[in-house]
């Protein structure tokens, strides 16, 4: 049985290793030793985009409907239901694509690595690698992040084209409160070309974070086909807490100080 | 040949709905085992509750706390400040902490959390093949394994919601302390625009979810196959069939209760 600050406790243990093993893997990146095996970097990007970009943004479109049908409602209940683009242009650019990315990232990406690097330890590839000479870290870690890099900044913008059309669809087909000339003009008002970079730093940051702790949890995992299914588990668990506070500081940094609405001078 | 390139293009689709039947058929027995008698599974149950609240108690503080924190509480108030109406934030989170973020973030952390811990349990089971030995012993795994998960998820997930409700709203509280507001204007509309529909459905949806988390992790688990990949790749689908469904059941379930309480949107 598992003590009450177990989770806090391995979180403090782990850490620091999670740290200095995904510095590690990003230093491979920067300093351009992953391009030796660009190829290999670019097969990443594919299956990310090829496995995974249709379940990312059917989750986007879910979150857009959601993001219009809770504003909508709000907006009726001030008694001011032509501003539900407000709602969705905050809802939708700022908090919850980067949230929407985050969890589902988590849930395919993340722990789909785990999975895949967690098998291959088990089997002893991982230490073939390193007899062949191909340093391991490289070729499994960076050209994952290499390709994530590649990839997800760009699924990210198409997200936002389809929340965007979720939230519209929700607000104007589904409730219609409000006409979708008025709609508009409220949500386009309330966002600017640099939210959406914010928006963006959020997202592929959230992302970096979710690659690096998958990479980890599979390079270290240990213990037979078990210890692949717990180590899935365990980064689940940490990724959940990371998008949570990435996305809290994100706010913070970008839009705590100014809200960036264009009210007032 | 038209009808096999039919055929192959629809396979997605068949795929999506056999899964989808075979988990209903999963819930159906799960209910089925669990109100026959007799009722072997007391002491697992007790000690699924207690492994599921002791693994999710920290995540899901902190995230209902950031998230909270973030998304309504800076957002909402860094615009409500401009209009000079910070005391408005209390009705807001009406709307955002307890019938939205509320159950879908305990869902979330629950099927993070609770729900990749039970698929890599029953995944591991069925690789070392201990299911199959159960059912040779005469003992039914749904009954003996299933069961208790998925009441032990029912009942904690409904708690665990309560527990993120307080915590949300004590995100609100900082974010209005933040921009130096006195709390009375904050709980004035809190108390003003909150119905116990919104207490109550809050609760049961983040049920439903437990359930949903609860039978769609058993199912994966129970039905893993291929070695050390399969068990972490079961885990995988499992936490995104659930947060697939989890979402899309939100959504439907918010637009019928919207529309059926017309007093959740009345001007106050």
């Amino acid at each position: 049985m598992i003590g009450w600050l177990e989770i806090p406790r391995s979180w403090l243990d782990s850490f620091g290793e999670i740290g200095s093993f995904g510095l590690r893997v990003a230093g491979q990146v920067y300093s351009g030793r992953v391009f030796k095996f660009f190829g290999e970097g670019v097969r990443q990007a594919g299956i990310l985009i090829f496995g995974s970009a249709l379940i990312i943004w059917a989750f986007c479109f879910i979150l857009g409907l959601q993001c219009g049908l809770q504003g909508a409602y709000f907006n009726r209940s001030i008694g001011a239901p032509s501003l539900a683009g407000l709602f969705s242009a905050y809802c939708d650019l700022r908090e919850g694509l980067p949230y929407a990315f985050g969890y589902i990232l988590a849930a395919k990406v993340g722990t789909g690595i785990v999975a895949e690097i967690g098998a291959m330890r088990i089997s002893d590839e991982i230490d073939a690698l390193e007899v062949m000479g191909i340093q391991p870290v490289t070729f499994l870690c960076a050209t994952r992040l290499l390709g994530a890099w590649i990839a997800l900044p760009f699924l990210y913008l198409m997200g936002i084209a389809i929340i965007y059309a979720a939230s519209y669809f929700s607000v104007v087909n589904q409730v219609g409160d409000v006409s979708s000339g008025g709609y508009l003009l409220i949500f386009w008002m309330y966002q600017s070309p640099t939210d959406l970079i914010f928006s963006l730093i959020k997202g592929v940051t959230m992302a970096t974070v979710i690659v690096l702790v998958g990479c980890y949890y599979g390079y270290t995992a240990s213990g037979g086909p078990v210890g692949v299914g717990t180590a899935t588990a365990k980064s689940m668990v940490f990724n959940i807490v990371a998008v949570h506070i990435l996305g809290m500081l994100g706010t913070l940094i970008f839009w705590g100080a100014n809200p960036r609405a264009p009210i007032g001078g | 040949m038209a009808g096999q390139a039919l055929a192959r293009g629809l396979l997605p689709a068949k795929n999506v709905f056999e899964e989808v039947g075979v988990m209903v058929i999963l819930t159906v027995r799960t209910l089925v085992a669990a109100a026959r008698p007799p009722y072997p599974y007391g002491e697992e149950l007790v000690w699924q509750f207690l492994f599921v609240l002791k693994l999710s108690w920290f995540p899901l503080v902190i995230s209902t706390f950031a998230l909270n924190f973030g998304a309504p509480g800076l957002q909402a108030a860094g615009i409500l400040s401009l209009v000079g109406g910070l005391d408005r934030l209390g009705g807001f989170f009406v709307v955002i902490a307890i019938r939205w973020i509320g159950p879908v973030v305990t869902a979330v952390v629950v099927a993070g959390v609770a729900g990749t811990a039970i698929t890599a349990d029953l995944g591991a089971r069925k690789i070392r093949e201990e299911l199959d030995a159960l059912q040779v012993l005469g003992v039914d795994p749904v009954k003996n394994l299933v069961v208790p998960r998925f009441l032990a998820l029912i009942v904690i997930t409904g708690l665990l919601d309560v527990f993120a409700i307080v915590m949300g709203l004590t995100a609100g509280i900082a974010a209005e302390l933040l921009y130096h507001q006195s709390l009375g204007g904050f709980f004035a509309t809190l108390f003003t625009n909150a119905t116990i529909i919104d207490l109550w459905s809050s609760v049961m949806v983040c049920t439903m979810f437990g359930a949903i988390v609860a039978v769609v992790c058993s199912y994966k688990g129970m039905s893993a196959s291929g070695g050390a990949a399969g068990v972490g790749r079961a885990v995988n689908q499992a936490v995104v069939i659930s947060l697939m469904a989890v979402f899309f059941f939100q959504f439907v379930v918010s637009s019928i209760l919207f529309a059926t309480n017309p007093e959740l949107q009345a001007v106050r």
